[in-house]
């Protein structure tokens, strides 16, 4: 496996991301896996920004720290970035006449890189074209240093101008000038690519929200309630954006306290709706999260992680939510709190997440992070038929629903303590979603004994739900000596060093549900191998904490990371390299 | 009426002014043929949310101050089910305010009945935002700082599409309220005056009896006039319908999606196909 990065950076507002989305799908189209990375300030202009992508013939899954080429878009891109480019990279610039300083020029002698002036303003004021066309014009650049297909650039640019006809006449001219002043001036540059595979040509290109939010519909969601915050946005924006295909109803509310109570209520009525929200967001919605466990309601929340505490870095990605969505909200319930790790699971686990909340009845929390929800992952479509509707023990027959006693609503005698649910409307004898603590029909009951059977029945769904979750999903080696733990986002980078490692006999225990906890795999895993390694996003390492408090294992050794930033590839491998070789 | 009877007793004060307010509603829900099955009643945390389980229908008894966006979601997702929510003015007027104001704002087509007895009876009388200035409550012995929240001015300002006031002594007007709200095309917000003998003693049962007065020969479209006879209560309380406009489209009826619907979103969960979503994306 061979894998080329490539990081264009400049300016937010700059034209950095309509660089990156035509490049990743060019890649894609011509038989290249793409992973694409955005890096970003909480601005709206200005400040320092980055789009990467990094092309392979093979599967790829995650970001390199050290890139290939380096598009910068303004010198402060550079200046800032030059250091990361490899041996023998290429830097594309448009700063006219710059000198510079002895320490880059020490840089760029040392690394061997190759420095390539585009003389934008001068092309774009020669084709009397507008200075945003300068992005087509690096683009197409870029393109033809890679050796790219013309005609391909020219159709994915069509396709991104398709409702600005006016302007793509110029676009075309501009594309034609890109790859004409590569034959010129730089001829000689040549950025090699491993030969295409073309399997990555049908597949899609997509964000982790876009997945998402691909998989809310497939599940059968029909109200989406939301407040904006990175990095749950996306999911809001891709929600709402495509609602007049799908029907859907999208609430922008007020705060995330609405956003969770109109989800909830939407649910108690019988729909299925989602809220989705980031940390700050989410400690608001805490107050919903119990009483969903109190009423026994259905309710799906997508936390999107980013680092805190506070506002924190607004824009930037961290594991560091995962106990708070496990112990969050007064009182003691049963939830289910589960990860995605990528764009698959992202699309597959929301239909699981809408199933898992119907049939126990319960708050599902789904973590996210801002590297998911914004990453590019080259994805095979969707299988559709893999998912079925599953609405647990809801009664909706005529005839079912006139035998109901009021009583079997919240029927403390259930062995698994789930009881049966009808919706309001129905044709039935009616009963009480009690925020108080209740009888079997949802009447206020402060009695003892009362209390004692209904936070009993209650508590018998984790154990029921525990029973049904999948055991953590072990990669590589099937009897590893070196087991790496981790959840969440980090699976890609592990993944791709996993796949690269010389040294065999290392494995990777990926957790998707982390709550309620299924240990048994894990414990016989580790008690066989000879190191174990978590890998999180976070400084505590909250999953080990887990593991420790729910099996005791407290052996392990650990890789953290909690600079807002994701596992990169080439950094994770050493590191992986140099704990198992130790 | 005994379609909506249920076996707990009720445990408020004697006297208090839910008493009037729990037999109107049942009274209405009667008289617009609604049977228990077909509706859903809303409770927000107060004196007032021990009603839901002192009658019968679909019930839902949540957390304070939230109950608005709560039974705005329920609506929405079946339009087919009048919903109606219920708070008290402690809840409505300062934890929940927010809700309320997006609730008016947004059209709901919902109805919000606000208990209004001027303080927090069931965390023991505290002074709420409706309370006057200065009057000695519990944890505020020597009245409280805060300027009066003019409560009706307010609403008013979010331009509301039906506004009426009720008295808990009048079971008969509360019930015609009750009937108007539910029918109406919006947000319906009702606000009624109701007697707490236990820990209002500056606006009693008799103090409004004798200010109350149903309105009569009112143009319930004249929006000026429905402000002017909300907000001055200084010597006579004018209760009935206010004002109320059908020619605001409700949130539903504005949402571009749901155009041409006939079905509700619950009875559209299903399996969906996103094969032409994700061309978008090849």
């Amino acid at each position: 496996m061979e894998r080329i990065s490539l990081k264009i950076v400049g300016a937010s507002g700059q034209g950095i991301i309509s660089i990156g989305e035509i490049l990743a799908k060019a890649f894609k189209r011509s038989g290249y896996c793409v992973f694409g990375y955005r890096e970003y300030m909480s601005l709206i202009k200005g400040g320092h920004g980055s789009y990467q992508i990094d092309v392979s013939d093979a599967l790829i899954r995650s970001t390199e720290e050290h890139v290939n080429v380096l598009v910068a878009l303004n010198h402060h891109g550079f200046e800032q970035n030059l250091s990361e480019l490899k041996e023998g990279g290429v830097l594309v610039h448009e700063s006219k006449d710059w000198k510079f300083s002895s320490q880059h020029q020490a840089i760029i002698k040392k690394n061997k890189l190759q420095v390539v002036f585009l003389p934008i303003e001068e092309v774009l004021a020669k084709l009397k074209a507008k200075p945003i066309l300068g992005n087509v014009f690096f683009a197409a650049f870029v393109w033809a240093a890679f050796g790219g297909d013309k005609v391909l650039l020219k159709e994915l640019v069509s396709e991104r101008f398709s409702k600005k006809k006016d302007q793509l006449t110029k676009n075309m001219q501009v594309i034609d000038e890109g790859f004409a002043h590569h034959t010129m001036h730089t001829s000689a540059l040549h950025v090699a690519l491993p030969a295409p595979d073309k399997q990555w040509s049908k597949q899609l290109l997509l964000t982790g929200s876009q997945a998402m939010g691909l998989g809310i519909v497939h599940a059968g969601c029909r109200l989406y309630a939301g407040y904006p915050m990175t990095p749950s946005s996306p999911l809001l924006s891709y929600i709402a954006d495509i609602q007049n295909e799908t029907g859907m109803v999208i609430k922008q509310a007020e705060d995330e306290i609405t956003a969770a109570q109109m989800m909830s209520g939407a649910n108690f009525m019988g729909t299925r709706a989602i809220t989705a929200t980031s940390g700050g967001g989410f400690d608001l919605m805490s107050e919903t999260v119990s009483l969903n466990g109190m009423i026994e309601n259905p309710s799906v929340f997508v936390l999107a992680q980013r680092p805190g505490p506070a506002t924190g870095l607004p824009t930037w990605t961290a594991q560091g939510d995962l106990l708070m969505a496990i112990h969050t909200a007064h009182g003691e319930f049963a939830r289910c709190v589960m990860a995605v790790s990528d764009s698959d699971d992202a699309f597959r686990l929301m239909p699981e997440a809408f199933n898992i909340a119907e049939e126990f009845q319960t708050p599902v929390i789904v973590l996210t992070d801002k590297q998911i929800a914004e990453a590019i992952y080259t994805q095979k479509p969707y299988d559709q038929g893999a998912m079925q509707i599953n609405r647990g023990k809801l009664i909706v027959q005529p005839t079912a629903l006139k035998k109901l006693r009021s009583g079997d609503r919240y029927d403390p005698k259930i062995t698994d303590g789930i009881s049966v649910r009808w919706l309001p409307g129905s044709e039935a004898v009616t009963y009480c979603a009690q925020g108080d603590e209740h009888s079997a029909d949802g009447s206020v009951d402060e009695t003892a004994a009362n209390a004692v059977t209904q936070i009993e029945k209650r508590m018998r769904k984790a154990e029921a739900m525990k029973k049904t979750l999948l055991d953590p999903e072990l990669f590589g080696g099937q009897n590893p000596d070196v087991l790496l733990v981790g959840w969440g986002s980090t699976k890609g980078a592990i993944l791709d060093v996993l796949e690269n490692l010389t040294k065999s006999g290392v494995g990777y225990l990926h957790f998707t549900y982390l709550w309620p906890l299924r240990t048994e795999k894990f414990e016989k895993l580790a008690a066989k191998a000879k190191k174990v390694i978590f890998i999180e996003g976070n400084h505590n390492g909250q999953l080990e904490t887990l593991l420790r408090q729910e099996c005791g294992y407290r052996d392990g050794e650990h890789i953290r990371k909690y600079d807002g930033r994701p596992f990169f590839y080439d950094k994770l491998h050493d590191q992986i390299v140099s704990i198992t070789s130790a | 009426m005994k379609d909506y009877s249920c076996a707990t007793q009720c445990t408020w004060c004697d006297g208090c002014g839910d008493y009037g307010i729990w037999t109107a509603l049942k009274r209405a829900l009667v008289e617009l043929n609604i049977s228990p099955h077909g509706v859903l009643l809303c409770y927000d945390v107060g004196c007032h949310g021990n009603m839901s389980d002192k009658l019968l229908g679909y019930r839902f008894h949540g957390l304070h101050g939230r109950v608005l966006p709560f039974a705005a979601g329920a609506k929405l997702a079946n339009m087919h089910l009048p919903v109606l929510a219920f708070g008290g003015d402690g809840a409505s007027f300062s934890e929940g305010i927010g809700h309320l104001v997006h609730a008016v704002r947004s059209n709901y087509p919902i109805v919000f009945v606000l208990h209004n007895n001027g303080n927090y009876g069931l965390t023991t009388g505290q002074a709420s935002a409706l309370t006057p200035q200065g009057q000695p409550m519990t944890a505020s012995p020597n009245g409280i700082p805060e300027q009066t929240l003019p409560s009706m001015d307010f609403i008013f300002s979010l331009e509301p599409t039906f506004v009426a006031r009720g008295f808990s002594g009048n079971i008969a007007e509360m019930s015609e309220i009750l009937k108007a709200a539910i029918k109406h095309r919006g947000f319906a917000f009702v606000d009624m005056l109701q007697a707490c003998p236990t820990y209002n003693h500056f606006a009693t049962h008799e103090y409004l009896l004798e200010r109350c007065y149903t309105i009569e020969n009112h143009d319930t479209s004249d929006f000026q006039k429905a402000r002017a006879l909300a907000v001055d209560t200084s010597k006579k309380i004018a209760t009935g319908i206010l004002y109320q406009n059908e020619n605001v489209p409700n949130f539903y009826e504005r949402l571009v999606p749901r155009q041409g619907k006939k079905t509700t979103l619950v009875e559209e969960v299903e399996v969906r196909d996103v094969s032409t979503l994700m061309k978008n994306f090849v």
